[in-house]
């Protein structure tokens, strides 16, 4: 109780679970008028995300691997927050990451995915490769920041403008599977993900990525806690006139901090569409992308908290198909619960205010 | 009500305001009387209560206490918009135009003349207002071109929309708060002569301003205050500007320092022909030079707005000097990046401690290696030494007497503003740079954080170090300086040494009225 108590105390715990929990009971609102019961939808989304058991299996099926094929779609969210966390620690709002995650897919894809390399060689070709590519999709926005002082909003939605209709000119005019209607799938050895992979009479969707996700938080966590150029991108974050006043170039750390956003959305970019699956659709841009920027602001855009947020949103993005064939509601009420979350994580000024007014009377009462 | 001496209307007045804020009197029982149609000056220093005075008149604040009459009616103005239906109008040291608009579109605006088209869809007709506000341009001379963009009006002309906006509001009682900061001589002429037409139109005109020569140029009368409390109401042609310079600054010096024997040393921080333009190409700093030694405070007096803080920025390579040259221990520095004149030998401790000076956000362990997280022992291949970082922050902490609730990691932004002052002074005395340049280093300090701080930076001047000292105190400067420049309007107007000036002259300088 008394460590519940500790953690509520926490201005940003409080506000992620502040949020949840309003926008889950607002969701179960809009569940009730639509004539469903909320709680089974509820308990639909962690069951098809492999957290709770389902009432039956099909072959080759378990909870298990329903649990793998979560982390397997988890992993690509988790990159996408952390490079989100660490432009708003620049300060800078990158609403590219989709973007940038194209990019990096669509290359990986090309040079990698189509050149029937072995394993060995082509896994790590791919992760570098969406780490070169992301950096650099990244680093467009940043020296336009540097250059010419471009916001980087505008900027970057252009620039997602710019990848989805050059990477849907080059996928229909060269690289078009006729019967998906998708890019041609890339070879099972450049894959991040062992697609249905055998054990024991089960077939699991394993994500090799996974770990590295892990590594990146905790790099992440040391970047900002320990290093030199975190404390650099702290600073301009929170006060750039400030930063220069003190010796620090701003323009510099705005630009390297672009860029290692954007290499962390290019991982993001490879363990989706080389990972959790193997060819890119035209003209779509990943939700992924958009959605991580409301697991970052959940999670406060520290990693650990991104660890959790992303969790969490990951089971109702994952878990919404399988409400969906059961309880018949449109997988689209999963995105209306997450839009939500981030209305409501945008509040989160009131709610410490609440909280604040709440304590003080409570105080003057006792 | 009515009666003055001279049987004239008196149309505003003002009885036993006080006003406090926290840790200031800015108004301590000051009372005026302002007669119609004359030109009323509010002269002071700077935080000697003049902006707060008529603020209150203008609904902006509410007094402690005290009442205040208009046309002889009691009235509690609780908001400027109250204030604008007693046709009172106020131009702003900082206008409020919509930069977007027309110069006819902001003056209207609020208040647009309406039409019906086809008897029946409401629109703005625009027409009209042109025109209505073109005749009011001419009836008083104030000539704007009703349909040209504000942003792309010159300052002089952006200020004219906001007279002509309170004459297109019907204001009687004009208030403008130091009007003439932002223009230029041959624009200051042509204002003089519009305030002075505004009155023989019959408005009420309240000036305020710290410049004597203007006083002298159109007010009939003038009240000063000192501190907030009122000194006297002076009749403006039959005083001489030395009476009001005494009235003004005059009065005992609190602020008394030991320091040691005046030994100054090698020359350190030396500023030739400084010039700096803002981004208009107005010239905030002309033509300056002076030399700093080791051993000497030299200290920059002058009002604020004069330049003063630019010449600082310049020196710290914040702003770009348009031309000149800055020299810091021999290297010349004009060009440098900011790192580099850190390194060279400079210690800047600015105006703005809560946007400048310090990271309210960072704990205060991490707002206090900010100049040298990037040196050994700080960190290693890139690696923060947080081990490090908090020896060095408890080490200030103690040194420096900072007040802080949880040591190190105290987040900045929750310690009182004299302890972030301190912080701020310990982490650049700290450094131990031959040259410190120190901007408003006490502003809104009490009198024990105060005494503090000129203590340390007496000690500093005493180690052979080089201050540089910009204050719009006339006090803190006598108490402290071993040279005195004084600064008007971008301009060095007179460097010499500190007992070779009284406070009297020193003001005079400052108010442009001193012996060339």
């Amino acid at each position: 109780m008394k460590t519940i108590k500790k953690l509520l105390s926490n201005d940003a715990v409080f506000v992620a679970i502040v949020s949840s929990v309003l926008s889950l009971l607002v969701g179960a609102v809009i569940i009730l008028l639509l004539g469903k019961n909320p709680l089974t939808a509820y308990v639909n989304l962690l069951q098809g995300s492999g957290l709770l058991p389902k009432g039956k299996y099909g072959g080759g099926q378990s909870m298990l691997t329903d649990f793998v094929s979560f982390v397997d779609a988890w992993t690509p969210m988790i990159f996408a927050a952390l490079s989100f966390a660490v432009a708003m620690k620049a300060g800078l709002f990158n609403i590219g990451i989709s973007g940038q995650m194209l990019a990096a897919g669509f290359i990986s894809t090309v040079f990698i995915g189509y050149s029937g390399l072995n394993a060995f060689a082509a896994k790590p070709l791919v992760i570098l490769t969406g780490i070169v590519v992301g950096a650099l999709a990244g680093s467009v926005i940043g020296w336009l920041k540097y250059r010419f002082n471009i916001n980087e909003v505008v900027s970057s939605i252009m620039i997602n403008y710019i990848f989805v209709f050059v990477v849907s000119f080059f996928i229909n005019t060269r690289y078009l599977d006729h019967v998906s209607r998708r890019s041609r799938e890339v070879s099972a050895a450049s894959r991040l993900t062992l697609h249905q992979f055998e054990i024991g009479g089960y077939r699991y969707d394993i994500p090799l990525g996974f770990g590295l996700a892990l590594l990146a938080a905790v790099a992440v966590g040391f970047l900002f806690n320990r290093t030199v150029l975190g404390y650099e991108i702290k600073a301009v974050g929170l006060n750039r006139v400030s930063a220069e006043y003190s010796g620090i170039n701003s323009k510099r750390t705005i630009f390297v901090a672009m860029a290692l956003s954007g290499a962390l959305a290019g991982l993001s970019g490879v363990t989706y569409y080389l990972g959790r699956y193997a060819s890119i659709g035209p003209r779509v841009l990943p939700q992924t992308g958009f959605n991580s920027i409301a697991v970052s602001i959940l999670g406060n855009n520290a990693p650990f908290g991104i660890l959790f947020s992303s969790f969490f949103i990951e089971i109702i993005g994952k878990g919404s198909a399988y409400m969906s064939s059961r309880s018949g509601l449109d997988t689209e009420i999963a995105s209306i619960i997450t839009a939500l979350i981030l209305l409501s994580s945008a509040c989160s000024a009131y709610y410490l205010s609440l909280r604040e007014s709440f304590r003080s009377r409570r105080k003057a009462d006792g | 009500m009515m009666n003055d001496m001279t049987g004239e209307e008196i149309i505003v007045e003002m009885r036993g305001i006080t006003k406090k804020f926290p840790g200031i009197v800015a108004n301590d029982d000051v009372s005026i009387s302002i007669k119609k149609g004359e030109i009323f000056a509010i002269l002071g220093e700077n935080g000697a209560g003049k902006s707060t005075l008529m603020s209150i008149l203008y609904g902006m604040y509410e007094p402690d206490s005290g009442e205040i009459f208009i046309r002889g009616k009691k009235e509690t103005i609780s908001s400027p918009n109250y204030a604008s239906s007693l046709n009172i109008g106020m131009v702003h040291q900082h206008f409020m135009l919509v930069s977007d608009y027309t110069i006819a579109e902001n003056i209207i605006l609020g208040t647009e003349p309406g039409a019906k088209a086809l008897g029946f869809i409401p629109f703005v007709d625009m027409k009209r207002a042109e025109r209505e506000v073109k005749e009011l341009s001419e009836e008083y001379g104030l000539s704007v071109d009703p349909g040209m963009i504000i942003s792309e009006a010159p300052v002089s002309v952006r200020q004219r929309v906001e007279i002509l906006k309170m004459l297109y509001r019907k204001a009687e009682i004009l208030i403008f708060d130091e009007p003439t900061a932002v223009l230029t001589p041959q624009e200051i002429e042509s204002l003089l002569n519009i305030i002075k037409n505004l009155r023989d139109g019959g408005k009420t005109v309240i000036l305020i301003t710290h410049k004597l020569d203007e006083i002298k140029k159109v007010a009939d009368r003038c009240a000063i205050l000192q501190r907030g409390r009122l000194m006297g109401v002076l009749d403006v042609p039959s005083t001489d500007t030395s009476t009001m310079v005494k009235l003004m600054v005059g009065r005992e010096m609190d602020l008394a320092v030991e320091k040691g024997p005046f030994t100054p040393g090698k020359e350190v921080l030396k500023v030739e022909d400084l010039t700096v333009k803002n981004s208009d190409g107005v010239t905030l700093v002309n033509d300056v030079s002076f030399t700093v030694h080791s051993g000497e405070i030299f200290a920059i007096a002058g009002v604020s707005g004069n330049g003063q803080t630019e010449i600082a920025d310049a020196v710290a390579g914040l702003l770009k000097a348009s031309s000149g040259r800055i020299t810091l221990n021999g290297v010349d520095i004009t060009g440098s990046s900011i790192r580099k004149r850190v390194e060279t030998g400079l210690s800047y401790v600015p105006e703005d401690r809560h946007n400048v000076g310090m990271i309210l956000d960072l704990e205060l362990r991490d707002a206090l290696i900010i100049r040298k997280y990037y040196l050994p022992p700080f960190q290693n291949n890139g690696i923060l030494n947080r081990a490090e970082a908090e020896t060095y922050a408890d080490r200030l902490i103690e040194d420096y007497d900072i007040r802080c609730s949880r040591g190190g990691e105290t987040v900045t932004r929750s310690m009182s503003g004299g302890n972030q002052q301190k912080a701020i002074i310990a982490r650049e005395i700290d450094m131990d740079r031959e040259l410190a340049v120190f901007v408003q280093p006490t502003r809104g300090l009490d009198v024990g954080a105060i005494n503090h701080i000129h203590r340390q930076i007496v000690r500093e001047r005493d180690r052979g170090k080089a201050i540089l000292l910009i204050s719009l105190e006339l006090d803190e400067v006598m108490a402290l300086a071993d040279t005195i420049g004084v600064i008007y309007s971008g301009r060095m107007e007179k460097i010499a040494g500190a007992d070779k000036l009284s406070p009297h002259d020193v003001g005079e300088y400052m108010m442009g009225v001193g012996k060339k």
